[in-house]
């Protein structure tokens, strides 16, 4: 026992004077309690982590899971109420911290928020909110909030601003528009958008009624492809609505819902204590992965070619729900032709998933009735991702697992729900649907052959600002969007950004990007606006009141900030006068106004399965197309297929001798939304800093160390972070989290000009790169 | 309201279950936690905390796993045994309380303690840590992590179902705490 130190025994760092040491040890030896004396040694944090190491140990003896679903309290839902314990009136309302919707209760004391919980009487979150929800109170009075417009006075991106109102601000941003366009044309203008917090449309229809493209980073390489890929399989969304309640075995693919999708990772921690299966897909151990029955750690972007295995192993073994597959889907004899090439050993050497555990996991979840699949973000970002994700609803399709409990639900019909907008897509003209960014190329993301809303590509739009080819784009309205953060080659963001003649940024805080801008506008959180939400993400069929309870500056909301320019800049009449009568309108059909809202809180629509029955699917055969005709007319192939990597050690022999290492980004942290959520120091307590995984083997032979400072490097740039060594990584993998800013973007090192056919995916997931140790 | 016998009741009926087998590390009980005790960050206060066990070999499987830790208001708290002051006590319903009137914020409890659980609030000057979340209970309600536990993790459960819960899992018992698990022999701390 050295009584002389005041460092931690197990990490190094100071914790307490050796005087005190010294009357702890006394003491405890007058207890006779010796016996802790080794703790003594620990730091705090330590000791803690070595009570959890000592308590699990490292004795494995498993015993059948007992079936148990934790009990929840639950209660009747008030949309305002009192707290006798708080002193507290509560609010019901809907948490928007990220994309989802979770209900939330808003506690406010003497007109300050003191405290925001989930709502115990919510049937989709029961009760519950996760930790970037729970902290929504230090981002509402967050010091750096921005509170009232601002115009820059010193020179770009030199951050001297001034304070000025909200006439100037639109009035000055009218002005300029109206000056750019009529110097460089009416397509020199782009509205960029960020994340979905229940205006995403909105700002879509505010694009379209303006007669300006829209676009975002959460297009191309989010939602888009997978959401195409389902709409032409199956007519309608379903892969994104797993169904919970009745679900036995689940597939989880490139998805970690307990850091970033809370809500599902609540049904899908249920139906595993219940006894349900589950297989997870993911390159990285993560917490999804811990929790399997099955991991397949697959080489990032090689996710077409394991669904094709699969589907080859469900095919071969006859396992397919025949009925089903007669009845309703289209093109099964092309199918079958096409996975022949994409037998188990084929597909083990793409994936470097086992062909046994291949062959296991198909059978698991083509064998165990009902399955759902679970999918996310990650098939959004690879070499093919239409391919990818046609061929993950084909798994569904051919076993039958379609809108029925406990599967894949479909999207629920319209009738007496609040309907969705117009998006005045009529107020574009054909030669600016034609001249569209990025159009020719990916048809599917910004052509006419868009099945969602055409969208423009970002590598063509930051083209156009710096090369004035096709056309210049001269200004930019950008609305909730970390654009350096988010979108892949920083450098060429950066530099499209600081050409521009005129950049508008709306946001909470004076972001990265919004340092670049002339004009920043404040913009309010979700608990200081009004909405009728309804996410597809959290529930299909739950349409929730969000109130506004308090207001912090200046600040607007999303949809004011839309409509007051609108009036502005001359088009009043094609966006609604206030925020409510555009609430009003969506609710019609429900029969309601807000106000009546106000009162009842939510409104739900019972499920109803097997839609499908009635007229078909919403397809061009009205059934499920395996085979896809329309994709042959676009020259594509009508049939799911596997694309290698641009960037790989298959496809680049080459590059891969310099730049040896796969670099999967967009792993992420549970604590942090995107670029958001890091200046909350609650929150950066939890994860203070930017971590590159990496297998202990590789860093070994690079000499480096955990905890070690590292340059990642691509031939874009490079990027620093730290090394954090794990075993959950293939030692020929490295992951990096995406969204962090500065030098530890990870963006600065990824290619944008590689993208996915016809759609036009930044292949976030799968890139090369090198590691070496900083300094 | 209920009456102060019906509290008492409530609380030394139930007892933190915390089925290991469903913590998923997403950090909403520690947040949570945070905001129910207005522990903010300045006062350098974490009651509740998840550690994580990272990924290791076991029978040629890899293992990640994830522990919370909190108070587990220990039936025989070595904490009091170092405060000066006797601020520390087990109140009739087997929680460990700090009397904060009392506290001269010395620190020799936190150093005292070898769980790591207790904290010294920064901005009040006096030593701190889990109580069950006394005031929810007395309302009715659970603790705050325990409601927003995502995985179903941390329950809040009477004696009986405790028994039944972990009738067929290895479990590990410290004061008001259960640990859990249906993978790992759980080891007895001393």
């Amino acid at each position: 026992m050295k009584f002389e130190q005041g460092c931690c025994k197990r990490c190094g760092q100071p914790f307490l004077s050796p005087k005190t040491l010294r009357i702890v040890l006394k003491r405890a030896k007058e207890q006779g309690q010796e016996k802790y004396f080794g703790d003594f040694e620990l730091c705090q944090k330590c000791r803690a982590h070595v009570f959890a190491e000592r308590l699990i140990g490292n004795r494995l003896e498993k015993v059948e899971r007992f079936q148990h679903i934790a009990k929840r309290r639950r209660e009747k839902l008030r949309t305002v109420q009192r707290d006798t314990r708080l002193g507290s009136t509560v609010y019901k309302s809907e948490c928007f911290t990220c994309n989802q919707g979770c209900d939330a209760l808003v506690h406010v004391k003497d007109g300050k928020v003191i405290r925001v919980e989930g709502d115990p009487s919510s049937a989709v979150t029961q009760g519950t909110l996760c930790c970037k929800g729970l902290a929504s109170k230090e981002l509402l009075y967050h010091p750096d909030r921005l509170v009232h417009p601002l115009k820059r006075v010193g020179k770009r991106g030199q951050g001297k601003w001034q304070r000025i109102s909200w006439d100037e601000a639109l009035d000055t941003i009218t002005d300029r528009f109206h000056e750019i366009e009529k110097e460089h044309g009416e397509n020199s203008i782009v509205v960029a958008t960020g994340t979905n917090r229940g205006w995403v449309r909105y700002i879509n229809r505010f694009a379209n009624a303006y007669g300006k493209q829209w676009m975002g980073p959460g297009i191309a390489q989010c939602f888009y492809p997978r959401m195409t890929g389902e709409i032409l399989v199956l007519g309608s969304s379903a892969i994104e609505n797993p169904q919970y309640d009745h679900t036995q075995c689940m597939l989880v693919w490139g998805v970690n819902p307990t850091n970033t999708w809370p809500v599902k990772a609540l049904g899908m921690m249920e139906a595993r204590s219940r006894g349900a299966k589950m297989i997870v897909v993911d390159p990285v151990f993560s917490e999804a992965a811990s929790k399997a029955d099955m991991w397949l750690q697959i080489r990032p972007g090689t996710d077409a070619a394991l669904a094709l295995g699969m589907l080859h192993v469900i095919i071969e073994e006859e396992l397919y729900n025949k009925e089903f597959v007669d009845k309703w889907c289209f093109g099964f004899k092309d199918l079958m032709s096409r996975v022949e090439r994409y037998n188990t050993s084929k597909v083990e050497e793409i994936t470097w998933v086992p062909g046994s555990k291949i062959r296991e996991s198909a059978v698991m979840y083509a064998t165990t009735k009902p399955a759902s699949i679970t999918q996310c973000l990650s098939i959004d970002q690879n070499a093919d991702t239409i391919s990818t994700s046609r061929a993950i609803a084909m798994l569904a399709a051919i076993t039958g697992n379609i809108d029925v409990p406990g599967g894949n639900l479909m999207g629920m019909p319209l009738k007496e729900q609040p309907r969705s907008i117009e998006m005045l897509r009529g107020y574009l003209t054909k030669e600016q649907n034609e001249k569209r960014l990025g159009s020719r190329e990916y048809p599917l993301l910004a052509g006419e052959a868009c099945v969602l809303q055409p969208s423009a590509h970002n590598h063509a739009v930051w083209q156009a600002i710096l090369t004035s080819k096709p056309y210049p784009v001269r200004a930019i309205y950008c609305q909730g969007s970390n654009m350096i953060a988010g979108y892949a080659n920083t450098r060429m963001v950066i530099d499209a950004l600081r050409s521009l003649d005129f950049f508008v940024v709306a946001d909470f805080f004076m972001t990265e990007t919004a340092k670049v801008a002339d004009i920043v506008l404040p913009v309010a959180t979700w608990m200081e606006r009004s909405s009728v939400t309804r996410s597809d993400q959290t529930s299909i069929n739950n349409f929730h009141l969000q109130q506004k309870i308090t207001q912090i500056g200046e600040c607007w909301s999303d949809f004011k900030i839309l409509n007051e320019l609108a009036k502005k800049l001359g088009f009043a009449e094609r966006m609604f006068p206030t925020d409510e009568a555009y609430f009003d309108f969506l609710l019609e059909p429900s029969g309601m106004t807000f106000e009546e809202l106000k009162k009842v809180g939510v409104i739900s629509v019972p499920y109803s399965f097997k839609k499908y029955e009635a007229r078909g699917f919403n397809t061009p055969s009205r059934k499920i197309q395996l085979y896809d005709a329309r994709l042959k007319d676009l020259g594509f192939d009508p049939l799911p297929n596997y694309r290698e990597p641009t960037e790989s050690p298959v496809s680049a022999p080459e590059l891969a001798k310099e730049y040896p290492l796969i670099i999967t980004t967009g792993g992420r942290v549970p604590v942090f939304r995107h670029s958001e959520l890091r200046n909350i120091s609650i929150l950066r307590e939890i994860v203070s800093e930017l971590l590159v995984s990496i297998n202990p083997t590789t860093a070994n032979k690079l000499g480096i160390y955990d905890g070690d400072p590292v340059i990642v490097e691509s031939p874009r740039g490079s990027m620093e972070a730290k090394a954090c060594l794990t075993e959950g990584i293939d030692p020929r993998v490295v992951q990096v989290p995406s969204h962090w800013g500065g030098k530890n973007n990870v963006n600065r090192i990824m290619d944008n000009e590689s993208c996915a056919p016809i759609i036009g995916s930044i292949q976030h997931r799968c890139q090369l790169c090198r590691v070496r140790k900083n300094g | 309201m209920q009456s102060a016998k019906e509290r008492i009741e409530v609380m030394s009926d139930k007892v933190l279950f915390i089925d290991l087998d469903n913590c998923v590390r997403c950090h909403a009980c520690e947040i949570a936690c945070r905001q129910e005790h207005d522990l903010t960050f300045d006062t350098k206060s974490r009651w509740c905390q998840v550690m994580a066990i990272e990924p290791r070999w076991a029978e040629n499987e890899l293992h990640m796993d994830f522990v919370p830790t909190m108070c587990f208001q220990c039936d025989d708290p070595i904490c009091a045994y170092f405060c000066p002051v006797d601020a520390i006590s087990r109140s009739e319903d087997g929680i460990v309380v700090v009397d904060e009137d009392t506290c001269i914020g010395c620190k020799l409890c936190i150093h005292g303690c070898p769980y790591g659980v207790m904290f010294y609030n920064e901005v009040k000057g006096v030593a701190g840590k889990c109580d069950l979340c006394t005031s929810r209970i007395q309302h009715g309600l659970e603790p705050a992590c325990v409601q927003h536990c995502i995985g179903g993790a941390l329950q809040f459960v009477t004696r009986e179902e405790l028994t039944v819960l972990t009738a067929q899992k290895h479990t590990v018992s410290v004061g008001t705490v259960s640990y859990a698990s249906s993978k790992w022999k759980l080891t007895e701390l001393f």
